[in-house]
């Protein structure tokens, strides 16, 4: 008999592709929801992202009944306080997160509040304490990394005990993902790089760490076969509409395999990267992916080879030896951050960050020992190896 | 038809086998924390009167340990005084006996999604790692090796057998303690 068991559950609606923002009335007249409120940041606001948005639900009748875009990067709960304030005030009715991270991650949070009630948001902190469904929750993501949109995880910053308050319920995940790609033709070249690194990692981890499942291993691989793909086109032709449209397809898939799969050590150098040198999160997992490849190498010779195909094709997978595949496929992917290098200068050590500094490294390394991907990492960490895998990233 | 029959008395001695387990490393942890560095310096990140549950859902059996300051954990038995700071529960009774009979290591239970954490996760990777290093103390090297996910290569046969005799011997002494109570 059989020793594996896994859980894979994803019900949001996908809703990818050329004029997919003007399916959203339709998609919030089928939920019975007439009042939208959009949640949003001041930069999607400032880059014209909103208003393909509030054209698609106009012309169709669907008012836009309030819009708040003051989303801070690190989102509070005096943030997701006020929104719910708004929301309740104004009567609305359903949400429409368009964003990063942040912004899905308010919407999430105002969610709660508005469908359990309250205003302390940290009441609903932890696993499993939502137990009904909230009310009806559209998201537009406008990078192509973070993988929220499919993944029912909130984090939010409680300022008063300066702690994050995370918050996990199958019931946050939205009831579509509207995938288009005018929502990404404009991202930055160093933040379409760093961001489909992000989703290059969640793949990369959820298919070589300890929940992989046969079912997340079909969301990794694809996604990983698209980024890289696409990337480099993107890269040197950031209109490539088609392009945009795989990437942000490939982050929707790797957000899927990992929320199914979990992330390991890549994920828990990088939160505390982040938390203590104020990285952005895709810059960490850029960074940090070949180092903690070849820390968990003997681990995960297997799966680690197979990915070779999906990153350099069935030519070069082929031509490699398969006791060399692993190995190639490390090289592969040092030399895809090369050449994001040449490209937008995305960094590939902590020196090169021209932030982080020697002497943090040990406090990087003591906080991802408690960091929850740890769990997941297929080989034990102890703080010895996390030190030596950032001093192996330092320079 | 024989299995059929035989089925309650499995089903109670699995129970049974769940509850003594739990016993017997609730007492473990006590004893661990005054006798092991490493234990108590995992051990000290916890704040004082940090009360940690592993228990069987809905209501089955369960252990309580309270950090009670210095790295030190107090065994409660299966009573908390108060509201428990972090809860780790094992979804059946079945999941509970996979991993304390040593079928399935205590990560690989957290990768099947045999067990929930209900608290702060950065505390729950700290006793996860207390706990394996509990087991490699007082399980033999074979059966130590199914149940974490990577046995220590620094722990040598002389400091395995001093550490787990010390620790069986003060679970004992604390199990005569209860009975006389």
């Amino acid at each position: 008999m059989t020793n594996q068991y896994y859980e894979f559950f994803c019900p949001v609606k996908v809703i990818a592709g050329k004029a997919a923002l003007e399916h959203i009335p339709y998609e919030l007249t089928g939920l019975g929801a007439k009042r939208p409120m959009i949640v949003t940041d001041k930069g999607v606001r400032a880059a014209g992202l909103l208003d393909p948005v509030i054209a698609a639900c106009e012309e169709s009748g669907l008012e836009i009944i309030s819009i708040y875009d003051d989303v801070p990067p690190d989102s509070s709960t005096g943030v997701v306080k006020d929104i719910a304030g708004i929301y309740r005030r104004e009567k609305c009715d359903s949400l429409i997160a368009v964003g990063g991270g942040s912004a899905i991650d308010t919407a999430k949070a105002v969610n709660i509040l508005v469908s359990e009630g309250g205003d302390n948001i940290a009441e609903y902190s932890g696993a499993g304490i939502i137990k009904h469904p909230l009310k009806p929750f559209l998201v537009v993501p406008t990078t192509a990394g973070t993988g929220s949109e499919v993944t029912s995880v909130a984090v939010i910053t409680d300022t008063a005990k300066s702690v994050k308050l995370p918050f996990t319920s199958s019931f946050l995940l939205p009831n579509a993902a509207v995938i288009d790609p005018r929502m990404t033709l404009t991202l930055p070249p160093h933040i379409t790089a760093a961001t489909a690194m992000d989703a290059m990692t969640h793949a990369t981890e959820a298919f070589t760490c300890m929940a992989k499942n046969p079912l997340s291993d079909a969301y990794a691989t694809a996604a990983i076969k698209k980024i890289s793909a696409s990337l480099l086109k993107v890269m040197d032709n950031p209109k490539d509409s088609d392009g945009r449209l795989e990437l942000a397809q490939a982050s929707t898939m790797a957000g899927i395999a990992f929320s199914n799969s979990m992330v390991g050590l890549v994920h828990a150098l990088g939160h505390a990267t982040g938390a203590i040198c104020h990285l952005p999160h895709g810059l960490c997992m850029s960074l940090y992916l070949p180092y903690v490849l070849e820390y968990n190498l003997e681990t995960i010779r297997g799966p680690l080879g197979e990915l070779l195909l999906y990153i350099e094709g069935p030519e070069v997978y082929a031509a490699t030896p398969a006791s060399r595949r692993a190995e190639a496929s490390i090289s592969a992917l040092r030399k895809l951050r090369d050449e994001l290098f040449k490209r937008c200068k995305l960094p590939r050590t902590l020196k090169e960050t021209g932030t982080v500094e020697e002497h943090q490294l040990d406090t990087i390394a003591e906080m991802a020992m408690d960091d929850g991907s740890m769990m997941f990492n297929p080989k034990e960490v102890t703080l010895e190896d996390a030190r030596a895998v950032l001093k192996r990233a330092w320079a | 038809m024989l299995a059929k029959r035989i089925q309650p008395m499995v089903f109670q001695a699995r129970r049974l086998y769940v509850e003594l387990m739990f016993q017997v490393m609730g007492r473990a942890l006590q004893a661990v924390s005054e006798i092991d560095a490493a234990v108590q310096k995992e051990a000290r990140a916890l704040p004082d009167g940090f009360l940690f549950e592993m228990m069987v859902m809905p209501d089955g059996s369960r252990l309580i340990v309270e950090h009670i300051g210095n790295g030190r954990f107090h065994y409660h038995g299966n009573t908390a005084p108060r509201p428990v700071d972090l809860s780790i529960q094992f979804k059946h009774i079945a999941h509970a006996f996979l991993v304390l009979s040593f079928q399935e290591k205590t990560s690989v239970a957290f990768a099947n999604d045999r067990m929930l954490v209900d608290g702060d996760i950065s505390y729950a990777i700290r006793m996860t790692r207390i706990l394996n290093r509990l087991e490699t103390f007082i399980l033999p090297k074979l059966v130590a090796e199914r149940a974490v996910k990577e046995y220590p290569s620094n722990l040598h046969l002389p400091e395995k057998l001093f550490s787990a005799a010390r620790i069986y011997l003060k679970v004992a002494s604390n199990f005569v303690e209860t009975v006389r109570a």
